[in-house]
């Protein structure tokens, strides 16, 4: 497999020092990419608003967010391929910031691939190691590695218009890869393939990143392939970070409204708070300090529980009436859905497949959930 | 087969015409080049004495045509392919604009723009005029006019924008993705230039230097009015041989000759293309 050696060239340790070396960067890696102040306007569209950012050695990081929220502006200033309007990029400690593409740690696997239409698939991979002036045997030998690390064997001389849509995308990570970037970034890397396919080189890239040790930074609008991929997940929103955490933190314990609802499936509860009382327009009271104002209380489908009356969940201290309109069975669980009084609409996930016998559409129901499986969260203008 | 016939049926009136205005009167020129005129009248034969005289007596012409052709079609490319690649890479969403405003000068006309050069490089003309404004000059300078550089800059001005057409269509083919890659990946702008533009856009640097030399080749009528005693283009000769000289097989000779020469050209430079823009590196 590809031998992947760190860029930064080390003078030869003593046993002591190696040992010492290899402690501390287990504690703590060095910062390998460092973002300070970044900020990207395009005219008067402030495409990424100032931002700092620190991705360690052999992190898989997920820039998550909506479309149009600057996440491609964000990669491709690392890359090189968009100047920051103001702020540093530092990529092993030096200042990259005023260097172009070509002359930066990094390697971009680009949206739409950019495989030359000209080259073969072997000429592709290996037209960064011409350039380099790698010695054709050595050449060879890294480009079949690339190939065989993607699983094209064999491609080689496959014309670029004779690939399927996987074969492309391989193709493209085998020639960023073959490079041995410090960094490898990813815009939207699964994003023309069709759901099997995705699924697919889901697991490819989780195996590729196991493999080589490397870092991997991508970008994505779908926050399911986030939670799947990545070791750590920045959301972003309308050019800035809003939560920035391990894909366990960002879904238990989401840090804004907009991240409760983007990141997996979330019930609202619109209320106010008041002298540290937060009152639901549904009805119940929560103490929770903090600033007065609109609020939501946001709480996770499985979180809920639901039965016939309100009397059957006296294990939830918070409790509502509604009528039941659907439960869909759904495998492992089933999904049902409740009009409660006030006229919102919850959604509750429950594994007790035994339930649905006794619960039927128009029934009257109670939902409920227990303390510590709500969030309280500033309300958003949408 | 339906889809066979419709086919047939789709390409029947432009195969027709290619036959009828096109193939049919070169087979027919063909033949007559080996043919004889005796007593102002054409006499069929099988003689090849038409060729030899032109290879012996008309050489001068003939390399001269190609030679000054050849500078036309190069300046022509190079300058057209600037232009293109201006508009396709820095111009942004002015691009189609540019290349609008380019081919729009070609309803001026043909004529009109070899009088515009002449009304230019003439001895009253503006440039003569802005020079002895500037007191540069107390006499008219000829220099500028009736010679071979001013067909070259005529010729070169009328037949840009005919060049910039297939080179901008080709430049256009080149994604903005793949140049960025190719950036990526170590290359410098040159080298993205010379390893990823140049040899996906070769077609589009061949038909622009063959749509201009061709033409270049061909005209007699901008040696006429601008090229002075000493441009003697070949076309001038083969018109004479049509017309005043009644000798259609010698004009022929002429043309057929021309025609292999301008074919041996273009092949040649693109063999030259393809070996200067080598595909892979
Ligand atoms: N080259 C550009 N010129 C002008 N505006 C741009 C350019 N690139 C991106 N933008 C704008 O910046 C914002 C962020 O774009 P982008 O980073 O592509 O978002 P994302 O990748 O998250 O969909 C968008 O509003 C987009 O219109
Ligand atoms: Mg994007």
């Amino acid at each position: 497999m590809l031998d992947y050696p760190s860029a930064a060239v080390r003078a030869p340790l003593s046993a002591y020092e190696a040992e010492r070396a290899t402690l501390v960067e287990k504690a703590e890696p060095a910062p390998l990419v460092e973002l300070a102040g970044i900020r990207k306007s395009y005219g008067s569209v402030e495409a990424v608003h100032p931002l700092d950012l620190t991705i360690r050695k052999g992190e898989f990081v997920a820039i998550l967010g909506p479309s149009g929220c600057g996440k491609t502006t964000l990669l491709r200033m690392i890359g090189g391929f968009a100047q920051p309007s103001a702020g540093t990029i530092r990529i092993g400690g030096l200042d990259v910031t005023a260097l172009p593409p070509e002359r930066r740690p990094t390697n971009l696997v680009f949206q739409g691939y950019g495989l030359f239409p000209h080259m073969t698939v072997a000429q592709n991979i290996g037209y960064g190691l011409a350039i380099r002036k790698t010695p054709r045997a050595e050449k060879q030998r890294r480009v079949e590695e690339a190939m065989a690390l993607v699983r094209l064997e064999g491609f080689g001389d496959r014309p670029i218009a004779k690939l399927s849509g996987g074969q492309a995308q391989r193709v493209a990570l085998a020639r960023a890869l073959v490079m041995r970037p410090d960094v490898l970034l990813l815009d939207e890397p699964l994003g023309a393939l069709d759901l099997k396919l995705r699924r697919a080189m889901q697991e490819e890239l989780r195996r590729i990143h196991r493999e080589t040790g490397g870092t991997f930074v991508f970008v994505t609008h779908d926050q399911a392939e986030a939670m799947d991929l990545a070791t750590r997940i920045c959301v972003m929103a309308r050019g800035r970070v809003v939560q920035d955490g391990d894909p366990e933190t960002i879904y238990s314990s989401p840090a804004t409204m907009f991240v409760s609802t983007f990141i997996g499936e979330a019930n609202l509860f619109a209320g106010q708070r008041c002298g540290g009382v937060v009152t639901l327009g549904a009805g119940p009271t929560i103490p929770d300090p903090g600033e007065d104002g609109p609020v939501v209380c946001v709480v996770r489908p499985e979180r809920l529980w639901i039965d016939a009356g309100v009397e059957a969940l006296s294990e939830c201290a918070f409790r509502l009436a509604g009528v039941l309109e659907s439960a869909v069975f759904l495998g492992p669980f089933v999904n049902y859905t409740v009009r409660l009084d006030g006229g919102e609409s919850v959604t509750v996930s429950s594994r007790e497949i035994g339930l649905r016998t006794r619960l039927n559409a128009g029934d009257r129901v109670a939902v409920g959930w227990s303390i510590s499986d709500h969030r309280v969260l500033p309300h958003e203008a949408p | 087969m339906k889809a066979v016939l419709r086919r047939g049926l789709l390409l029947a009136p432009s195969t027709a015409i290619f036959l009828g205005v096109f193939l049919v009167p070169a087979g027919f020129f063909l033949v007559v080049s080996f043919w004889r005129v005796r007593a102002y009248r054409l006499r069929p034969d099988a003689t090849f004495n038409n060729y030899s005289a032109v290879l012996t007596e008309y050489w001068q012409p003939l390399a001269f045509t190609l030679g000054i052709a050849l500078v036309i079609a190069v300046v022509t490319t190079a300058l057209a392919y600037a232009y293109a690649y201006f508009c396709r890479f820095r111009a942004g969403r002015f691009g189609m604009a540019f290349v609008f405003i380019a081919v729009i000068t070609l309803f001026g006309g043909y004529l009109t723009k070899i009088y515009m050069w002449k009304t230019i490089l003439g001895s009253s003309g503006i440039l003569n005029s802005a020079l002895a404004a500037l007191g540069l000059t107390d006499q008219p300078v000829t220099l500028f006019l009736f010679n071979p550089l001013a067909v070259v800059i005529t010729l070169v001005h009328y037949t840009l924008p005919l060049a910039i057409l297939p080179a901008y269509g080709a430049l256009r083919g080149v994604r903005d993705v793949d140049l960025e890659a190719a950036r990526d990946i170590g290359a410098g702008p040159w080298r993205a230039f010379y390893d990823i533009v140049l040899p996906q856009t070769r077609l589009g640097l061949l038909s622009a230097f063959s749509l201009t030399f061709l033409f270049a080749a061909g005209d007699y009528v901008t040696p006429t009015l601008v090229g002075g005693p000493h441009t003697s283009m070949i076309g001038l000769f083969i018109q004479s041989q049509f017309g005043h000289r009644v000798n259609a097989p010698m004009g022929a000779a002429m043309s057929f000759t021309m025609v292999a020469g301008c074919l041996v050209t273009i092949a040649l430079f693109a063999l030259i293309l393809r070996r200067m823009t080598r595909a892979v590196p």
